[in-house]
């Protein structure tokens, strides 16, 4: 046998490696769910259905109510391709930015609306990364540890960040791949935005801005840096 | 639409030059060279293969990287390879792929001995592992559902199952979840996979990944022997095979019939078969002595019930049940024409029909087949719903709908399933088919006033015009899809002949691929009117001079006193037919009551005076015929258990009794007899309907069915549908799960249903009712009780209830209209 | 220096504007295009300019559009603007600083291609860009450059702007397409090829964000004029991106054939003082990578791939000589790992044991045979796979475990040593009973 392993088997799909390296989930996540290191989720593998539940159909528009606002949205999304299907990320992210993730209700809200069983849209929700489908506190913080990222020290960022919001529910700090932003590396996305290089020594102001709503770090923001290319300043 | 054409080709496979036909998938085209391409994911009933198990991987010379053999359509001249080194590398790579993470719990699996990963990793892969960590293990099994136990562990992820549910039966409740190595099977937010046809990702399932709950540890592949029949619940008539151990029959697996079920069943079929080994099962010959049922010798039950005729003589009235085979059907009114002299003898609920609109309507030049369905320009789905009525044709529908672009267009009262698909959909008041045929057939260039006629119909006239567009310009080939219960009632003529007047500006008279396809009432309705079960017609449709009454007018005639005794084959009043209150007093006032039954429901219970016990369709051995003219063969799975002996034996003793000696010793002889008697099942053999059953219509002795005037007609002004002025127009349905093998198996049991009132919220706020509030449906001579269910779809004005279900069933309700109050 | 076409005067203040875009002759190319090609002109343009798609596969553009049957449907033109490939963000500083380019370059290519509906599918990330995009997408509506009967031409065309959720498979042509369909992002089978039956089952060409910026200037220059620039066989200009351990990271316009080197040292540093270039990918971290002695390679589609790579996304990646290739190998297999769809066999269980594999390494539980073990699953991959993800991962693991192996020896010798107790410790506790576990 292999494993020097400590801690019992828990039933995730990393199986003994991911129990091993328990040290490595950030303490933030293990709060709510327990997370994978690289930001996916623990997904419900070991969940039986509730037999007491109906069978999970297209939601009736005369017992589910949508909210008004949320209905006119995806709406206005499926208006804009030629098959409404095509609307189904935007529908569930107006859903997820409506009820803060996408919760069974706001999935089945916009099931109702978009006449889909709300099966196919969490099957869809759950491919994607920026679709929650966790609870998750509202800023939210990508930081990119992927290998550009990583050689300029992401790790110890991502590390310090989580630190420092460390009990904070309004925080969603996660790991995320590659955001295509490397040449800012070390960088995070915050609340949509991009910055970097971030320091170590940006955190704890990085962390009071997000707190405060004002503009995080808005000297090191991406939409101000100009091109690195001496041919693009003629 | 025509069928796609088979041209034959020829490759080379492994050095061996094979023919095969063009454009088939390397994988099939290889078993013409016997090779066999192994497979996990690919399966051609589930539609385009998606080559995710990359199990098939082959060389094809001229292409460098290796093919998925289940996604290349063969090519004349290809040459293929797949017994080389580079193919033999990747198919044991694949296979050490799938085992990774697979549990290897062989020994304790149900799948074991019959499980395709198995077969597959013993002939395909390297027989060795090299993955030393530990492997991933989780909480198993799993319910998925009350009929459906997950094991995630074993999943491979082929697809299998989720195809199933999103491209074969669009419930699009069994989804994956996740992405990548996470991937996993499951449903929304830990709801239950149910559905109709759920049951068959069992057996799609190429692992133990799912397994059957009632099967689960019940036998082992050697125990069990396989035994090919029909599925007798419902007009379907799916072919399946019995699994057998022991003469109990512990499993129902598809036997794939491209013509009939399209290798598919619904839960029902495959779940149903329980109710043959309940204890409520009667299985010895009861009489009733001093007002209690009690267990006789089959000599005094048969000589009870043959004193007890003789004494009636025509004041006898009969009602055979769906379930009745064509040989049962027969006999039965050879006892009741030739035995008593008596002409009332019905098997359909709805009233009598003149017979040349029985000829009419299934004029062989009329008649539609269940492969039209998917290959028609258009399907009409007129007053039925095929998910409920003949469940596995909901399936065939949504199938041509998808991958032939069928236009389909819906007409019905209540809200139909098929509906997302539909190109157009018409609502009409519930009962209003008449009024609806000829605004349809009005719409469609017919005579008439369409406004008038729609308003008729509580139809909008912009949804009857929008039909009848879908429906004339879609193309030649037509098929309309219709229920029994749009030719019932008083009534039931002229709707028949507009529906007639439909189909003739509609269907092209003798041209393949289009026409007319009922959906009966009961499992063997076109079978038994065949057979002469009808209060106007003797065997082959054949006039009788004077015509008995149908089922109402026995009903009728039995409470009146003016019937002394009632024979019931396979049928019970109180449960499957309409006008509950008159047949409670018929059941009652009738000195003798003789029934055929299996199962004791309530009718039965409190009146029968002599019951046979009944063979369950597992072993049964007789013919019944399809609704688009298959006769199929019955054959006996397991024993009969107890006394029960066949019912053709039975209604022959009590035929000799009678003194008219039929002269049939067995079961076959039955057969011969009917196929002899019947002009146009002339020619038909047991050996030749064999196990895949035979079509008159499409065979020589068609030409013997009556001939007929199939219209146009002129029509009578139909009757204006009610207003449902402050109260309610009320539809009645009876659904896939209202049967008692339902209510009697024990798997099915959470299938019980309640009585819902399914009711518009705009009615339900005028009401005042909420969803799941308790309410009464009515009027002051009868309620019934039912809970509230909203639902947006359904007509405002209309309520609907169910009917065939054991308590608070809507057979109790007149029809018409209907007050809904809070409880 | 190499000539700048993409990035002239990029930083200019409000080029993102229509009204700044259009005083620097913007929109004119599409001009010439709807008002005095025909649509086989614009493709022979496009053929002649030799222009290669600039996403990751560097097919042919023109031949890709020339794909695209003459049949009486509806055809789409679909910009790929997922862009995730690690180490790459040039399409992200083209849309955000030069939308109406990737506009204009929309319509030219939507016309050669008869295609009269055009989505944009950027990655759900990049929010700041498609907020860009969409308002530059609204003041090309109202200037009458997109919509119906553009500048009078007869041609018409739709735009919409699509924001993806977060998966790198969504860049994958097929993925894509069925991500851009209201679907999870699995690659499809192929064939049939997006120019046969791609979006809505309907012809469809897919062009990454630099391959349609670029087509307004060869319309400029003529094609002929554009082929010029670059080698034979790689014809034009080429944002690169580079980052890692380099002095100044960033997006780069080179002339394709520059040799490597320049890339790296003189436009963008070179590693850190005193620091050495270990190894680099030089197409995004899907490409094999190259080793110090490649760095003199001219930076071009052909000869990158008889180096054994690809030029991919234009993505170079400089690793230095402080850092531990097996930590490079973890970070990619756990990447690829994360992303993989898990659609087909070989990429879905490849990446997750490719990944266990590592992990035992660094935890000195595995021995120098594990070496093999790793290199041989690599090897079934390769080319087993539904699409391109499991190669992605494979091959440059693949090329890290042959030209490094010493280094993942050495580094499997000290995990041992740093764990002598490995094996050794107590057996796990049995797993809990769970047969009959049903319903509970």
């Amino acid at each position: 046998m292999i494993g020097r392993r400590k801690k019992a088997l828990t039933a995730t799909p990393d199986g003994v490696v991911a129990a091993e390296r328990a040290p490595e989930i950030p303490a933030i996540a293990q709060r709510t769910v327990p997370r994978f290191g690289h930001g996916s989720r623990v997904p419900g593998w070991d969940d039986a259905v509730d037999l007491t539940k109906d069978p999970s159909e297209v939601p009736d528009p005369a017992t589910t109510a949508v909210p008004a606002a949320l209905r006119a949205e995806i709406e206005a999304h499926m208006a804009k391709y030629p098959d409404f299907h095509s609307a189904a990320i935007p529908a569930l992210a107006a859903a997820q930015r409506h009820h803060g993730w996408c919760s069974p209700e706001a999935i089945e809200q916009a099931a109702c609306v978009m006449r889909l069983t709300p099966g196919y849209l969490i099957s869809v929700a759950s491919f994607y990364d920026m679709l929650e489908t966790q609870p998750v506190g509202r800023n939210r913080v990508y930081v990119c540890t992927n290998i550009s990222c990583s050689l300029c020290g992401a790790d110890a960022l991502l590390e310090r960040l989580q630190e420092e919001t460390a009990g904070d529910p309004d925080f969603n700090v996660r790991a995320f791949e590659c955001l295509g932003a490397c040449d800012i590396a070390p960088m995070a996305s915050v609340n949509d935005v991009y910055i970097g290089p971030i320091t170590l020594d940006d955190v704890a102001p990085l962390v009071g801005q997000i707190r405060e709503g004002l503009p995080p770090l808005p000297n090191k923001q991406l939409r101000r840096r100009k091109s690195t290319d001496p041919g693009a300043r003629s | 639409m025509p069928r796609p054409e088979q041209e034959t080709i020829s490759f080379t496979i492994d050095g061996n030059e094979v023919h095969a036909p063009k454009g088939a998938m390397l994988v099939d085209a290889a078993k013409f060279g016997d090779v066999e391409i192994p497979v996990f994911c690919y399966e051609p009933k589930l539609g385009q293969p998606v080559g995710a198990c990359r199990m098939c991987l082959v060389e094809i010379e001229g292409i460098p990287k290796l093919q998925t053999a289940c996604s290349t359509p063969v090519r004349d001249g290809m040459v293929v390879n797949t017994i080389t080194d580079r193919v033999k590398e990747a198919q044991n790579a694949i296979v050490e792929f799938l085992l990774i993470n697979h549990p290897l719990d062989c020994p304790v699996c149900d799948k074991g001995g019959e499980c395709p990963l198995q077969d597959i990793s013993f002939g395909w892969g390297g027989g060795r592992s090299r993955f030393i960590e530990p492997k991933r293990h989780f909480v198993k099994p799993l319910a998925l559902s009350p009929l459906i136990a997950i094991d995630r562990e074993r999943c491979i992820l082929c697809y299998r199952c989720v195809r199933f549910s999103q491209e074969i039966a669009e419930d699009y409740q069994l989804v994956l979840q996740e992405r990548g190595a996470h991937t996993f099977v499951a449903t929304f937010d830990g709801h239950p996979y149910v559905a109709p046809f759920s049951g068959n990702i069992i057996e799609l399932c190429p692992v133990g990944a799912l397994t059957s709950q009632p099967y689960r540890f019940r036998a082992r592949p050697w125990d069990i022997e396989g035994s090919g029949s029909v599925c007798a619940l419902c007009p379907a008539q799916c072919n399946v095979e019995f699994t057998v151990r022991d003469e109990r029959v512990l499993r129902v697996l598809a036997r794939d019939h491209d013509d009939v079920d399209d290798g598919w069943l619904c839960d029902k079929g495959r779940f149903a078969y329980q109710s043959v080994h309940v204890d409520q099962r009667v299985t010895n010959p009861l009489l009733r002595v001093d007002g209690e049922l009690v267990p006789v010798g089959w000599d005094r039950a048969l000589d009870a019930a043959a004193a007890a005729l003789t004494a009636a003589g025509d004041a006898t009235g009969a009602i055979a049940g769906g379930e009745t085979t064509n040989e049962e059907g027969f006999l039965l009114a050879h006892v009741i024409r030739a035995g008593l002299g008596s002409a009332n003898i019905d098997s359909r609920a709805g009233g009598t029909l003149p017979l040349e609109l029985h000829a009419a309507l299934h004029a062989t030049a009329l008649q539609a087949t269940v492969p039209d369905l998917e290959f028609a320009h258009a399907v009409l789905v007129l007053d039925c719903e095929p998910v409920d009525d003949a469940p596995v044709l909901d399936l065939r529908i949504r199938k041509g709908v998808r991958r032939n672009d069928v236009k389909l267009a819906v007409a019905t009262s209540r809200p139909s399933s098929l509906d997302p698909n539909a190109a157009a959909v018409a609502r009409f008041a519930p009962g209003m088919a008449e009024a609806f045929c000829a605004a349809l057939s009005c719409a469609l260039g017919g005579s008439g006033v369409l406004e008038e006629l729609a308003v008729a119909a509580g139809a909008g006239v912009d949804e009857v015009r929008a039909l009848a567009d879908v429906l004339s310009t879609a193309g030649d080939d037509v098929v309309i899809v219709y229920g029994e219960r749009l030719t019932d009632g008083p009534r039931g003529e002229h709707a028949a002949r507009g529906l007639l007047n439909v189909a003739g500006r509609l269907v092209a008279v003798d041209h393949d691929g289009s026409g007319l396809l009922e959906l009966p009432a009961g499992t063997n309705g076109r079978g038994l009117r065949e057979v002469g079960v009808l209060p106007n017609a003797g065997p082959g449709l054949t006039p009788v001079n004077d015509p008995g009454l149908d089922t109402a007018g026995i009903a009728a005639a039995a409470a009146a006193g003016r019937l002394q005794a009632l024979y019931l084959l396979h049928a019970d009043p109180l449960r499957d037919l309409p006008g509950r209150a008159t047949w409670a007093a018929a059941l009652a006032a009738g000195d003798t009551v003789i029934a055929h039954s299996a199962l004791l429901t309530e009718g039965l219970w409190e009146h029968a005076t002599v019951v046979f016990p009944a063979e369950s369709y597992a072993e049964k051995e007789g013919t019944i015929t399809h609704p688009d003219g298959r006769v199929q063969r019955l054959r006996p799975a397991i024993a009969r258990p107890g006394q029960v002996r066949g019912e053709w034996q039975v209604l022959a003793d009590l035929s000799r009794r009678l003194g008219h000696d039929p002269g049939i010793l067995s079961g076959p002889m039955a057969s011969k007899v009917l196929f002899d008697a019947i002009p146009f099942y002339a020619g038909l053999t047991l050996d030749a309907i064999g196990g895949r059953g035979v079509r008159w219509p499409a065979g020589p002795a068609a030409t013997a069915w009556p001939k007929a005037d199939t219209g146009p007609f002129g029509l009578e002004t139909p009757p204006h549908a009610p207003t449902p002025n402050g109260v309610l127009r009320l539809g009645t349905f009876r659904s896939i799960w209202a049967s008692p093998e339902v209510e009697l198996s024990p798997a099915l049991k959470f299938m019980h249903q309640h009585q819902r009132a399914e009711l518009h919220p705009a009615d339900a706020g005028r009401l005042g009712v909420a969803h799941g509030d308790r309410v009464t449906v009515g009027s002051d001579e009868s309620r019934v009780r039912a809970t509230v269910s909203l639902r947006a779809a359904v007509p405002e004005g209309s309520v609907f209830l169910e009917t065939g279900i054991s308590v608070e069933s809507a057979n109790a309700l007149d029809g018409g209209l209907v007050e809904v109050a809070p409880e | 220096m190499s000539p700048t076409i993409l990035f002239k005067d990029i930083d200019e203040n409000g080029l993102n504007t229509i009204d700044v875009y259009r005083r620097r002759g913007g929109y004119e190319a599409m001009r010439k295009v709807l008002t005095q090609m025909t649509p086989e002109q614009v493709v022979d343009e496009l053929m002649a300019s030799g222009l290669r798609g600039r996403g990751g596969a560097g097919f042919p553009s023109g031949k890709k559009i020339s794909f695209i049957p003459k049949v009486n449907v509806d055809k789409y033109l679909v910009c790929n603007a997922d862009e995730s490939e690690p180490g790459t963000f040039k399409d992200r500083e083209l849309m955000q600083k030069s939308p109406h380019m990737l506009i204009e370059g929309i319509v030219i290519g939507a016309y050669a291609a008869g295609a009269t509906k055009s989505f944009i599918y950027i990655r759900g990330e990049y929010v700041e860009q498609a907020d860009i995009l969409d308002a530059a997408i609204v003041e090309a509506q109202d200037a009458g450059f997109l919509g119906e009967d553009i500048l009078g031409s007869g041609f018409g065309l739709s735009l919409v702007l699509h924001r993806g959720a977060g998966a790198y498979i969504c860049g994958e042509e097929t993925g894509l397409l069925d991500s851009l369909e209201g679907k999870r992002g699995n690659p499809r089978l192929k064939p049939p090829f997006p120019a046969n039956q791609g979006l809505y089952q309907g012809p469809t060409v897919i062009n990454n964000v630099e391959t349609l910026a670029t087509m307004p200037h060869i319309i400029q220059m003529g094609g002929a004029e554009y082929a010029k620039i670059g080698t034979e066989t790689s014809a034009g200009t080429k944002l690169v991106s580079v980052s890692g351990n380099v002095q100044r990271p960033g997006n780069y316009e080179i002339e394709l054939g520059v040799p490597s080197r320049e890339i790296i040292y003189d436009l963008a540093g070179g590693p850190p003082e005193g620091r050495e270039v270990k190894f680099w990918f030089p197409g995004g971290s899907s490409s094999p990578v190259l080793e110090a002695k490649d760095l003199d390679l001219p930076y071009d589609f052909n000869t990158l791939a008889e180096a054994g790579s690809m030029l991919g996304s234009g993505a170079i990646i400089v690793v230095d000589d402080s850092v531990p290739v097996v930590d490079v190998a973890m970070k990619l297999a756990k990447f690829y790992r994360h992303e993989s769809c898990g659609k087909c066999t070989p990429c879905r269980e490849g990446t997750n044991w490719t990944v266990t594999m590592l992990e035992r390494i660094d935890d000195g539980l595995a021995t120098p045979m594990d070496l093999d073990i790793m290199a041989s699953v690599q090897e079934q991959i390769i080319g087993n796979c539904l699409c391109v993800l499991g190669d992605a991962m494979a091959m440059p693991i693949g090329s890290m475990v042959a030209k490094f192996r010493q280094e993942f020896e050495d580094h499997i010798e000290a995990a041992r040593a740093r764990n002598p107790f490995g094996g050794d410790a107590a057996p796990d506790p049995p797993p809990p009973l769970l047969q009959g576990a049903v319903g509970a």
